[in-house]
């Protein structure tokens, strides 16, 4: 037996992906979903814990004495130590929002720039993590550096060594593509940062739903990720900010929940992850999340990743046989997350996506993925079509794949 | 992926009329309907073929309410429109709207801007920078049209061209 073979049932052994499967209740008959990038399914555990908030002790948390309004603050509040947890983080250290792009917005207007300041970032960017920089760059005229990778998306060091000054107050970059899967070396980064005095943060919305993190180990200063990519509902996700930064970065919005004390002429923020959540939270969907972690947490991390390299190792057997497929990205397997980024020659990626939806009802991503600056710089394309697994993706998902793009190359192109 | 185009692969072809049908493409439609045994053809008949080969695909999902079901701006593209028309009602042809099979042998190959697969049940058009797909269920899609008029326009340009493989 081919030992890639043994591995594969090794894996197999490990998830039992038919199991996993069952408690996705949107996976209905005929429906492939490839598209987890993007946003993920819900299990029914999760599902059931939102309702169990709305249907057994709806009340608003940290505000009443009654002993609903409590039982709601203590689910919240156990969510958010779950969720820091599966990061590496403390509890304190955890800020439930809304995404990925709200928490790097509040890096970028929380952190005190100053003109002469720069902020450095790749090229690989999701433009949640690419235009928050520029905006910062328009309005207080700091200095925005952008690191290139080659086109399969390989990163050389010396190219941060060179960017990474005196003068760089941050780095902030992605843990994933969203666009090649290529994984950044985000541990070396972060090194070079801080022994340059820079602060370091980590977009991990495509790393957090697929590998186990610890941000204590990545070295991280921030950490943003979203709930709606790892098995949670939308609405919830979080920002790791390290404990003894957190007086020196201002919240985002203030007002109810934020303070510690209010006079006519003053305000107090609280410490801790409230000073930055104004307002009443978004209660069930952080419950949710914490649903979410427990589930992945279920499965463990550890043979998520594993099953998505065996799906990984089979799309990069099976995709280069599509003819006139341009596949973006390292052509290693091992190098990459389970998103596969291509084109086909002659077709537009929309129209591809089109096809696969109406002849396979095959779900993917096309169009430019929030990443322009990476389409245009890098990939010089208009667009990609784009695959993405999860652990709910089986082989035979992957070879239905395989043969729809063949026979629409083969037909449509 | 189990299309009519399978079940067809295994037809005799040779359109002779003899069930009673103006081609072997429209009497596996019939049959797959439920409204011609298998039996009708001579082929079958005679057991120059074996009945049991044939499979039916299941019936084509219809989209719903004809009509336009959806405008909004092209996803990339935020200055052109996607536009997308259900030409089908439910009733209309269970085994869909347009014949690919048909659409692929009058036109395949003799139009440029047409491509034609019978396997996937689809077709597209290019159109002057405008890309239209038309699936077999009768839903035609049309993207980067310069506005919702435009649309409208190409849309009916489509149909002319794909007329001749209504069911
Ligand atoms: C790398 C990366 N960063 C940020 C985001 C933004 O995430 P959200 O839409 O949840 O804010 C995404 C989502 O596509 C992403 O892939
Ligand atoms: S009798 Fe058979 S071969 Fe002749 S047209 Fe009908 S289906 Fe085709």
């Amino acid at each position: 037996m081919r030992l890639d073979l043994l591995v594969d049932l090794w894996g197999a052994y490990m998830l039992d992906v038919d199991a996993v499967r069952k408690d996705f209740p949107s996976l209905k008959e005929g429906r492939v979903y490839l598209d987890s990038a993007a946003s993920s399914l819900t299990p029914d555990p999760v599902i059931r814990k939102m309702v169990d908030y709305y249907s057994d002790y709806r009340a608003n948390v940290g505000r009443g004495i009654y002993g609903i309004s409590r039982r709601a603050t203590d689910e919240f509040e156990a969510a958010r130590e779950k969720i820091a947890a599966f990061i590496g983080a403390g509890r304190d250290e955890l800020i439930l929002l809304r995404n990925s792009s709200e928490a790097l917005n509040l890096i970028a207007s929380g952190v005190q720039f100053r003109r002469g300041d720069s902020v450095v970032i790749t090229i690989q960017e999701h433009h949640s993590n690419f235009v928050v920089w520029q905006r910062v760059k328009e309005r207080l005229g700091i200095d925005l550096k952008i690191v290139k990778s080659d086109r399969q998306g390989i990163f050389n060091l010396s190219d941060f060594e060179d960017a990474i000054d005196g003068k760089t107050k941050l780095v902030s970059l992605a843990h994933i593509s969203n666009v090649l899967g290529v994984k950044l070396p985000v541990k070396e980064v972060a090194k070079l940062a801080h022994d340059q005095g820079s602060l370091v943060a980590i977009d991990g919305a495509q790393s957090a739903p697929h590998t186990s993190v610890n941000v204590k180990d990545l070295g991280c200063d921030f950490f943003a990720f979203s709930g709606h990519k790892m098995c949670g509902p939308t609405g919830a996700g979080a920002l790791f900010i390290r404990g003894d930064l957190q007086e020196h970065v201002e919240p985002l919005c203030v007002g109810g929940g934020t303070i510690e004390d209010v006079g006519i002429d003053y305000y107090r923020l609280r410490r801790g992850p409230y000073r930055y959540e104004a307002g009443t939270p978004a209660i069930a969907e952080s419950i949710g999340l914490g649903a979410a972690v427990d589930y992945l947490r279920s499965i463990g991390m550890q043979n998520i990743s594993e099953h998505e390299q065996a799906l990984t190792r089979r799309m990069m057997e099976r995709l280069p046989e599509v003819p006139g497929i341009i596949l973006y990205g390292p052509p290693n397997a091992s190098d990459r997350a389970g998103i596969f980024s291509f084109n086909i020659k002659g077709l537009n990626s929309h129209d591809v996506a089109l096809a696969l939806d109406s002849a396979a009802g095959i779900m993917v991503r096309s169009g430019h993925h929030c990443a322009l600056p990476l389409m245009k710089d890098l990939l010089a394309a208009e667009g990609s079509v784009r695959a993405s697994v999860y652990l709910y993706n089986t082989l035979s998902e992957v070879d239905l794949f395989a043969d729809a793009l063949t026979e629409i190359a083969k037909t449509m192109a | 992926m189990h299309s009519i185009v399978d079940a067809y692969s295994r037809f005799p072809k040779a359109d002779c009329g003899y069930c009673g049908n103006p081609s072997c493409i429209t009497a596996l439609r019939r049959h797959c309907s439920g409204e011609m045994p298998l039996d009708q053809c001579i082929f079958f008949r005679t057991g120059a073929l074996d009945p049991q080969s044939i499979r039916c695909p299941p019936a084509t999902e219809s989209s719903g309410v004809p009509g336009i079901s959806y405008i909004n701006p092209c996803p990339s593209d935020a200055h052109a429109v996607t536009v997308e028309v259900s030409l089908a009602s439910g009733e209309h042809a269970k085994h869909g709207y347009y014949d690919m099979v048909t659409l692929d042998r009058i036109l395949g190959g003799h139009v440029p801007s047409l491509k034609v697969s019978p396997s996937l049940g689809m077709a597209r058009i290019e159109l002057e920078g405008r890309s239209i797909m038309a699936f077999g269920e009768g839903r035609i899609l049309i993207r980067r049209a310069l506005d919702e008029e435009d649309a409208l326009l190409q849309l009916s340009r489509a149909m002319r061209q794909l007329w001749a493989a209504v069911n």
